[in-house]
């Protein structure tokens, strides 16, 4: 059933018109792609590829991080960067720490920074045309926990600081569920989507400079989606909770937000609304 | 002695352990105060200007305390 | 760029990727420290960056949120809308006086004026972005009031060159055709 379920997903991601061009080193993965990996896998020919990442370990905190090689063989390793970590951590070096779970681009929780690129690791592809070595790195500019695990508390604070649920006052009319029409329920296309990877927030150079007091994309995305939906009453607090020099006015449309994440999202589009919708 | 911005913060951190020692049950309380001065302890031979090694330190010592602090946490050995 | 946005940690990684291997690192350890040493010395301004990250902050336990800023609108939503307003009126101020081939001296004021307050605002912004209050606020004062006055003077200048000299766009189109 669950290899059902995704395989729809991916039919029905494929299908959905993609606005941006994909980084060559990023793509969702799709039946054709994976047929293709099992021609190459019936090769005997061994495709080796070296991953640097990135170690540093806490119980040692006087010792400077360093990057650490492993060599795969990409014939005997999954497609995405995750299947290689998790090989490495299983085969080469069980002390390589990294955060995962759902491995297909879901839970948010591998979030990494991949050759130069925030993006979660189950849904970046290994270049295995080229044979440079591959750099792995945690969020840029997070404190980090170990080795790969960034600490996101002040992502999270912030958060919980934009009340993200439905506040309302007025009960619903039937007393039974708030409804929307097709029209509302519509404008959160593009926003609910968002799980939190924080991608898009550790690549916003305003962010790495004032994230104390700068919301950063994600939250002002998730901020938004609560701003847009209809069925909340507190639009105009939510409002007044942004309206100051640095919640939300450190956006300079830099973009790298929309450039980087994962889910093909628009965090820049989401911020300009709101922008818009604040002028006088 | 002057004291530099980060010795405040490493004395203030000491100082507020301290205190939720206080706040613990008479019969544990000196569990406490010595896993306390244990973890101070252990890490007093650091270079003085390994500031990314103290700055690390003092986040994950403020990340125990509050998880210690909190009423749950009735006894400790060290 | 992607070496400045690391943390300090990370970019002393990143200048010593030979130290992957501990074993062979040991050896040449000193050696690299020496010429470390030795180019530290030669900048004079140390190791540390223009803005270091300080180290971590949080206010309140883990669980609580992160707090909000009472609103301000005429920091926020004006102060944008007001930028937004003056940026887009510079486009037909600059056209119009070569367009037309008039000089109007109020018009002339007027985009002197604009100019004026967009360069006053976006070096504002700038001063936001990189002077934070909560890390060098005796630093962030001087900044504000440094670009006052600046903007005072810059204003004063432009004054008298309206008033007793030819204009802006007079003297942007002699220089043009000079």
């Amino acid at each position: 059933m669950a290899a059902l379920r995704s395989t729809s997903a991916r039919i029905l991601g494929a299908s959905r018109p993609v606005f941006r061009v994909a980084a060559p080193v990023r793509g969702f993965a799709n039946l054709a792609d994976a047929a293709q990996e099992s021609q190459t896998a019936s090769g005997s020919e061994s495709k080796l590829k070296t991953f640097q990442i990135y170690r540093w370990n806490p119980d040692t905190p006087t010792e400077k991080p360093r990057m650490q090689k492993y060599t795969l063989d990409l014939n005997k390793t999954g497609p995405m960067v995750l299947d290689a970590l998790i090989r490495i951590k299983n085969e080469l070096d069980p002390t390589l720490t990294f955060r995962r779970s759902c491995r297909e681009g879901i839970c948010g929780s591998c979030a990494m920074n991949i050759n130069g690129t925030n993006t979660l690791a189950c849904l970046c592809r290994i270049p295995a045309e080229d044979s440079a070595e591959l750099k792995i790195y945690p969020l840029p500019h997070t404190y980090v926990v170990k080795d790969l695990v960034p600490d996101l508390t002040q992502f999270y604070k912030q958060y919980k600081s934009i009340k993200p649920y439905l506040q309302r006052d007025t009960p619903s009319p039937d007393g039974k569920e708030y409804r929307q029409s097709k029209v509302d329920r519509k404008k959160l296309d593009g926003l609910y989507e968002c799980i939190l990877c924080a991608c898009c927030s550790t690549s916003c150079p305003s962010y790495w400079w004032n994230s104390e007091e700068y919301l950063g994309p994600a939250i002002l995305l998730q901020s938004y989606r609560w701003l847009a939906d209809s069925r909340d009453e507190r639009t105009a607090e939510r409002m007044d909770a942004l309206n100051n020099s640095m919640s939300l006015y450190r956006c300079h449309t830099i973009l790298n937000c929309t450039r980087t994440c994962p889910k093909g999202l628009n965090p820049g589009l989401a911020i300009a609304q709101i922008k818009k919708e604040m002028a006088f | 002695m002057r004291l530099s911005g980060l010795q405040k913060q490493i004395l203030g951190l000491y100082r507020e352990c301290i205190r939720e020692c206080r706040k613990k049950p008479q019969a544990s309380r000196s569990h406490f105060q010595a896993f306390a001065r244990n973890e101070f302890n252990r890490n007093i031979g650091i270079d003085k200007k390994d500031f990314a090694a103290i700055e690390f330190l003092l986040r994950k010592g403020r990340r125990q305390l509050e998880t210690y602090a909190s009423p749950g946490v009735k006894d400790i050995r060290v | 760029m992607a070496s400045i946005a690391r943390s300090a940690l990370l970019r002393q990684t990143a200048a010593f990727p030979k130290f992957s291997v501990a074993t062979q690192a040991i050896a040449r350890q000193s050696a690299i420290a020496n010429s470390v040493r030795a180019t530290a010395a030669f900048h004079t301004t140390a190791q540390r960056a223009l803005l270091p990250p300080l180290p971590q902050h949080v206010d309140g336990s883990v669980n609580d949120p992160a707090p909000v800023p009472a609103p301000s609108p005429s920091h926020g939503s004006y102060h944008w809308t007001f930028d937004r307003l003056v940026a887009a009126s510079l486009i037909p101020l600059t056209i119009t006086p070569f367009a037309a081939g008039s000089l109007n001296p109020a018009m002339d004021a007027f985009l002197c004026a604009t100019i004026l307050i967009h360069s006053h605002t976006g070096f504002q912004q700038i001063i936001i972005d990189y002077v934070p209050t909560r890390r060098v606020p005796r630093t962030r004062k001087l900044f504000t009031w440094g670009l006052n006055a600046a903007t005072a003077v810059v204003g004063l200048a432009l004054y008298e060159f309206e008033t007793t000299d030819v204009g802006i766009t007079e003297a942007i189109k002699r220089v043009w055709s000079a």
